[in-house]
């Protein structure tokens, strides 16, 4: 029977890999009601369904690949996928996203969601070829790094066209910011999904699908798609995104960021970096872009395939780097050797290693070294401030577990843990998360942002743009022009629990649909007015035409995700920073003598919340109101209910 | 006569191209029934592959039955209703442009003209070009 809601293929799959068994089951009506898709739905299945006491590396953990409604159609970007787990650096709520063209795939295979649990007794990977699903061999790929196994897939496969997600070495060695690598160079890239799937024996998926995906009102559909393509491509945004996005990739940050004083540098203890033009984007395209890329149905189309000349690194062809990259492994680490950034970032690609915690890892590893924490003898050679070459060694060695890389590639939060001697100063993280590439003392949200975000210190969960370069307009338009002045001020802590909270419900539909931060964080085109005419064209959810209500599935998934957090007894004393942030001025550039000022800011963010200030934790009349009556029954019973 | 062109060193590979040319012509969105497929080649190729209205049309001369026809217009038609489906044009054609799709041979028809891979393409890589003005703009 068709399922009720279309741009869904209603149905997903269940792979138990300790049993090697899987089953096809009928997607339930409610999980796209009211949580939408993507990791809304993820949310809902692993709160049920991974209480605290399950292990982020035990075989009860799951492993949720998902789609969303506009997944696979016309609607741009439609390329998306997201990947949902108890995180093993963490150990809390993990998610991540990537792009490319395994998401759709999986949809024309004719589902929505792949649901792993369990744990297979030797290496083996996952064949769907729509109704047909196998659970192969794998170990010949065991080993192999993610072109390799990729490759061997697609020719055992004997079809160019499959699409593969995969894991790298790094995920079989339990790095725990190992990756999930899919289309080559995308990667599923934080919280260590790569290592869930590494101890789960699955070293791969493949897919494969030619089934439609229909939409409730066709003629509707096209219509906001010739709108949306109009507004990516044209206008003042158009032509700022294709000066930016299109020309340099993420890459284009680098610059801007560092005018503004917050392009991470020296493991955050500056945000200006003096030799930001030589990782900067003109560099970029001038000696390394060979070729620009799109994930699938995109109309921003920031991928680059990069390569290396000449010099110690010549032949190094890759996807990136982004701007996250550059900035984690090089002006983080205080490197402004291109090349030497352009290995380390395909050596992540290879292994399989998300970019931003192994950067991270890799120059709190320099600042112990300098600050006399290790020594050169536990490490094997010299780990100076700027020096590339040490850098791309150590990628290797966290990668392999090799020597120091055994303690480094636990994250930063475990190997201050076991090193002692002060290191934890330097372990610059949140909730265990190395922190991403902005800093809160010249851009006070993403202070909050880094603070409260469900998976640690993310950018990708609240970060703002509006206030980050002041677009008035845009500010006016959705919080009015009271407001507007506090709020398009990045170095005022006015109104930014506000602003935050606000971002985190468009996010969590985006992550729903799924779409892309592109168009909707920078530059700030679309916002939930547009899903409101979206959600019920695609899906035939003509609630989703209020626009109370979309956001009211945007607090429910937000509302989700942390009580799956608050249940291993997160609570606000974990919403906070690193001293870095807290307690040291800003040396230098316009963020100069600040530091983030996050109480005030944290309480206003729980007001707008409805959870208790004190605590942190969330209410049962808020709980209530949002439909999960039983996540405050449950939290209650745990104690984690406000009281 | 006019065709679309891909120009291989602006192809992104994103295939917007394949879903809009899907919905157009079946109101559904798979990669699969689209009339335009884009071919990835890594580490650095994208290209896009449709119909190129030949002169003198491989598939039309193998039909068994006819329903391929050069057309004083110049566009190379199927006519769905002659088509047996038997693939002998897929096989045929040099460049992989023609498929079956529900049983029928499916094709390129240019959407009457104003082809909708061609609006949408963002890097505009897709062009609606006469092989003398392909060969204008490499030189």
């Amino acid at each position: 029977m068709a399922f009720t809601y279309k741009g869904y293929a209603g149905k997903y799959l269940r792979v138990d890999l300790t049993r090697g068994k899987s089953v096809e089951l009928e997607l339930p009506k409610e999980w796209a009601r009211n949580y939408i898709g993507g990791s809304g739905i993820g949310a809902r299945i692993l709160y049920d369904e991974v209480p605290p006491e399950v292990g982020p590396l035990s075989p009860e953990n799951l492993l949720i690949f998902a789609t969303g409604p506009i997944t696979g159609t016309v609607y741009p970007p439609s390329g998306r996928y997201c990947v949902v787990m108890r995180s093993p650096l963490t150990g809390i709520w993990g998610e991540a996203h990537s792009g490319g063209h395994f998401g759709p795939e999986l949809k024309y295979a004719g589902y929505d969601l792949i649901v792993i649990q369990g744990r297979a007794s030797k290496p083996v990977y996952l064949w769907i070829d729509e109704d047909r699903i196998e659970l192969r061999d794998a170990e010949k790929l065991w080993g192999r790094n993610v072109v390799e196994t990729t490759n061997m897939l697609l020719e055992e496969l004997g079809d160019p066209e499959v699409r593969v997600a995969c894991i790298g070495q790094a995920g079989e060695n339990l790095v725990r910011f190992a990756c999930i690598m899919n289309d080559y160079f995308r990667a599923a890239g934080r919280t260590g999904a790569g290592a869930v799937m590494g101890s789960k024996n699955l070293k791969a998926i493949a897919v494969r699908g030619s089934k439609d995906v229909e939409v409730a009102n066709f003629d509707r559909v096209w219509e906001l798609t010739e709108d949306a393509h109009a507004r990516y491509t044209g206008g003042y945004w158009g032509k700022a995104s294709h000066e930016a996005l299109y020309r340099f990739g993420t890459e284009n940050l680098v610059t801007w960021e560092n005018e503004i004083g917050r392009l991470p540098t020296k493991g955050h203890s500056t945000g200006v970096f003096d030799y930001v033009d030589e990782i900067g984007p003109e560099r970029f395209e001038r000696e390394f872009i060979v070729h620009r890329r799109a994930c699938m149905n995109c109309r921003i189309q920031c991928k680059k395939v990069s390569r290396v000349a000449q010099g110690k690194y010549e032949g190094t062809v890759s996807e990136g780097p982004e701007y996250e990259t550059v900035v984690a492994l090089g002006s983080n680490c205080l490197i402004r050797d291109f090349p030497a950034i352009l290995r380390a970032n395909h050596l992540c690609n290879l292994y399989g290693m998300d970019t931003i915690s192994c950067g991270g890892t890799v120059s709190f590893a320099m600042e112990c070294f300098e600050r006399g924490a290790l020594s050169e003898s536990e490490i094997g050679f010299p780990l100076r401030w700027g020096d590339g070459d040490a850098m791309v060694r150590l990628v290797e060695l966290i990668a392999r577990r090799k020597g120091i890389g055994e303690v480094l590639a636990d994250g930063v939060r475990a190997a201050a843990r076991r090193m002692g001697k002060g290191s934890q100063r330097w372990a610059i993280h949140v909730k265990g998360m190395e922190v991403s590439g902005q800093d809160g003392r010249s851009h006070q949200s993403v202070g909050l942002t880094h603070a409260v975000a469900v998976r640690g210190a993310d950018h990708l969960r609240s970060l703002s743009s509006l206030d980050e370069l002041d677009f008035k307009p845009t500010i006016i338009e959705r919080y009015g022009k009271a407001k507007a002045k506090a709020i398009g001020d990045r170095l005022s802590m006015k109104y930014k629990g506000i602003l935050v909270k606000d971002m985190e419900d468009l996010y969590a539909i985006v992550d729903a649909l799924i779409t892309c931060k592109y168009g909707t964080m920078w530059p700030p085109i679309f916002y939930l007015d547009d899903y409101s005419k979206l959600l019920p064209a695609v899906t035939g959810i003509e609630e989703f035409a209020r626009i109370e209500e979309v956001r009211a599935a945007a607090e429910r998934i937000v509302n989700l995700k942390r009580a799956f957090n608050a249940r291993l007894g997160l609570d606000r004393k974990d919403d906070t920073l690193p001293d870095r942030f807290l307690k040291e001025p800003m040396p230098r550039g316009p963020g100069k003598g600040k530091v983030v000022d996050l109480k005030p800011m944290l309480d206003e963010y729980y007001r707008e919340r409805g959870w208790d200030v004190r605590t942190g934790l969330q209410k049962q009349d808020t709980l209530e109101r949002l439909g999960l009556a039983d996540v405050a029954e449950d939290l209650a019973g745990h104690g984690k209910l406000a009281k | 006569m006019p065709y679309v062109y891909c120009d291989p060193k602006l192809c992104t590979g994103c295939r917007a191209c394949e879903l809009v040319c899907s919905g157009v012509h079946e109101r559904v969105f798979n990669p699969r029934k689209a009339r335009i497929h884009v071919v990835r080649r890594e580490p650095a190729t994208d290209f896009a592959i449709a119909c190129h209205q030949c002169e003198n049309p491989p598939c039309a001369a193998v039909c068994p039955v006819g329903a391929i026809r050069k057309l004083r217009s110049g566009l190379v038609e199927v006519d769905a209703a002659r088509c047996i489906g038997c693939g002998a044009c897929v096989e045929a054609c040099p460049f992989g442009a023609i498929t079956v799709v529900n049983g029928k041979a499916v094709k390129c028809d240019l959407c009457g003209g104003d082809p909708a891979c061609v609006k949408q393409c963002m890097p505009e890589a897709l062009k609606l070009a006469t092989p003398a003005q392909v060969a204008a703009g490499k030189r």
